[in-house]
């Protein structure tokens, strides 16, 4: 399986002092999947994300993407590798442009360097000119082209979700990395949101690997789903069979906890 | 695509002409006699401030680290410029270029030197910091033998010209300009909006927190340069905390991340102190208080961070001149105050599980 996949996590594990906030994470991802990552509050997802983009170095384990190591990357390494996120508190250039935040994303599409920027060299006006068109056909995705000139800050909350992705996906990644996308949606404003996850995942073939606490979007929409419990996958498997998982059910109740 | 290069072809012509129409202007003017000499002169103290305000505006408005030692490098430049002119014998012409390209230089090597340490501190943290160096710099070259110690240098010729001054502002807003509407440019305002944002977009914040700091210590060591051969005279005690302050007063002043915003402030706080003469000393009073109103009544800054974007730029030309750009729209404010209502907390308060904690993160702009 791993001949194919993009996204290969071995054995994760990170500890914050004494505290395992993640042990033993294993997943392997292949492309044009949609993998769900769920769990209670504090379970460690954001650890996920944020030990796969690089903002914090696994304590064990390691990260590879199509094969190469992530170990020691810089954020902005990982990145221009290939992995992209959206983050679960909106972190939008808020005072830029709609356009400007796309083409933020574009920065390391884009070759030309400062003294042709300053200059003014026939390859800035190019590459520019390029790569606003590529961002305009980007939020064409999301039919947010009229308000590329608006500031980002000053739109809906959930057209600020949107530009969140569409400046994650401007970054050219192999997997996308969703860290609660509907959160403080409501049901339709989701169900639309389900179809766009689909769409890119069409549209680009990527990868999209998403922590959500919305079930109806996770069961909706993911073919795989792992769920986390005090840093621990406690469950992995297809919407059906984590839905009957007695396990996860614990976990969520709390019934009975035994640690 | 032919209309497009005619369309960019057509700008630079219109702006060229205006940069020239208002050089011919101050020309005619000084000519006419409409300034006397001494009005004259005080347009290049304007020059050199606009470029220290535009310059500053660079890492504290566009970049949003502040720093506080901003006439720390406009001291080494002057230093430097001073002394290979004291020591080259060659016509103007040939020394003043080299001495302001290699004052800028010197400075660029500090501001990377100090950049690199002090960039990964922000906020207060950075203001502090910075202001450490530059008294650092004004110290050393106190106590240096070469700088001329506490005395100064002196017999510097007077190479400033309001042309070379206004040949070198045009030079330096042009660069800044064009800088920003770019890619690198666009990756400095996204680390001043968002920093863990822009890292994950693939932007190096180290690399460009450090370069725009570079980049604007080079301009303040030109600015030092040209105040040397302003005022022929160079003294340590010239380059205090004070005169940081006075151009972050200018920048503040003007809209942090507004160029227009610092050009204006620069030009009017320099003239200022001079048109309040007639109240003799009460004009630092005046001056202050003028601050203060502005300050209460806009606290964004004259134009706050109104300035031009990409596509306006393409899409609409007449806009897309430098000095046409007065239009401090009311936008943001309302922007600011519908943004906490509406958006999910994203202040600095809330317990924030995106990101590793950190030491007091600081929005440079709303904490000035």
């Amino acid at each position: 399986m791993s001949g194919q996949s993009i996204l290969d996590i071995e054995k994760l594990g990170i500890d914050f002092g004494g505290l395992h906030a993640l042990d033993g994470f294993s997943l392997h991802i292949e492309p044009g999947e949609i993998v769900g990552l769920i769990g209670p509050n504090g379970a460690g997802k954001t650890t996920v994300f944020n030990l796969l983009t690089s903002v914090y170095a696994p304590t064990r384990g390691k990260i590879e993407l199509q094969g190469e190591d992530t170990k020691g990357k810089k954020t902005h390494q990982v990145a221009k590798q290939g992995i992209a996120r959206t983050f679960q508190n909106i972190r939008l250039f808020s005072h830029l442009s709609v356009l400007d935040n796309v083409l933020i994303g574009m920065h390391n599409n884009m070759n030309y360097t400062m003294f042709e920027a300053v200059f003014r060299f026939p390859r800035y006006w190019k590459e520019e000119a390029a790569a606003k068109e590529k961002a305009l056909e980007l939020l064409d995705v999301f039919d947010m082209r009229d308000v590329a000139n608006e500031e980002s800050g000053s739109l809906p909350y959930g057209a600020q979700r949107r530009i969140e992705i569409v400046r994650a996906l401007a970054t050219n990644p192999q997997v996308l990395l969703l860290d609660e996308p509907a959160a403080g949606m409501n049901p339709s404003e989701t169900e639309e949101l389900m179809e766009n996850i689909r769409r890119i995942r069409d549209k680009f073939g990527i990868a999209i690997f998403l922590i959500e606490h919305d079930m109806s979007l996770v069961m909706g929409i993911c073919e795989r789903i792992l769920v986390l419990n005090y840093g621990l996958v406690i469950a992995e498997g297809t919407p059906e069979e984590i839905k009957g998982n007695p396990t996860v059910i614990e976990a969520y109740l709390g019934q009975q906890r035994s640690e | 695509m032919e209309k497009f290069l005619s369309k960019i072809k057509n700008r630079y012509l219109l702006n060229t002409l205006l940069v020239a129409a208002i050089y011919g202007i101050i020309m005619l003017i000084i000519q006419l006699g409409v300034l006397n000499r001494y009005q004259a002169n005080m347009l290049i103290p304007v020059c050199y401030n606009i470029i220290l305000a535009v310059s500053l505006n660079l890492s504290a408005g566009y970049l949003g680290q502040l720093p506080l030692g901003h006439a720390g490098f406009m001291s080494v430049g002057g230093y430097t410029a001073a002394l290979i002119t004291l020591a080259l014998d060659l016509p103007a012409a040939i020394e003043f270029p080299i001495a302001l390209i290699a004052g800028g230089l010197v400075a660029a090597v500090f501001g990377f030197v100090i950049g690199l340490p002090a960039l990964r501190l922000r906020g207060d943290y950075l203001a502090i910091i910075t202001l450490g160096f530059g008294e650092i710099i004004r110290v050393v070259i106190t106590n240096l033998g070469f700088t001329g110690g506490a005395f100064g240098l002196s017999g510097i010729q007077k190479h400033t010209t309001l042309t070379v001054a206004f040949l070198c502002t045009v030079i330096t807003v042009f660069a800044v300009h064009t800088l920003m509407k770019s890619r690198h440019g666009r990756a400095i305002l996204s680390i001043r909006e968002n920093e863990i944002a822009a890292e994950c977009s693939g932007i190096p914040t180290t690399y460009y927190k450090t370069m725009t700091f570079t980049i604007s210590a080079f301009f303040a060591g030109v600015a030092g340069g040209l105040y040397a051969h302003y005022l022929c005279i160079l003294d340590p005690s010239n380059f205090g905390f004070m005169k940081s302050v006075e151009i972050l007063i200018m920048v503040v002043l003007g809209g942090l991340g507004s160029m227009i915003g610092s050009i204006t402030a620069a030009f009017g706080l320099t003239l200022l102190p001079e048109l309040l003469r007639d109240f003799s000393d009460y004009r630092m009073v005046v001056y202050s208080l003028l601050l203060v109103v502005v300050m209460i009544f806009k606290p964004s800054g004259l134009f706050g961070t109104y300035d031009f974007s990409l596509s306006r730029l393409l899409t609409d030309s007449s806009k897309g001149d430098l000095f046409k750009k007065k239009k401090p729209e009311s936008q943001e404010p309302v922007a600011d105050e519908l943004k906490g209502a509406e958006i999910a907390p994203d202040t600095s308060i809330s317990a924030d599980p995106d990101i590793p904690p950190e030491p007091a993160e600081t929005d440079g702009k709303e904490e000035l």
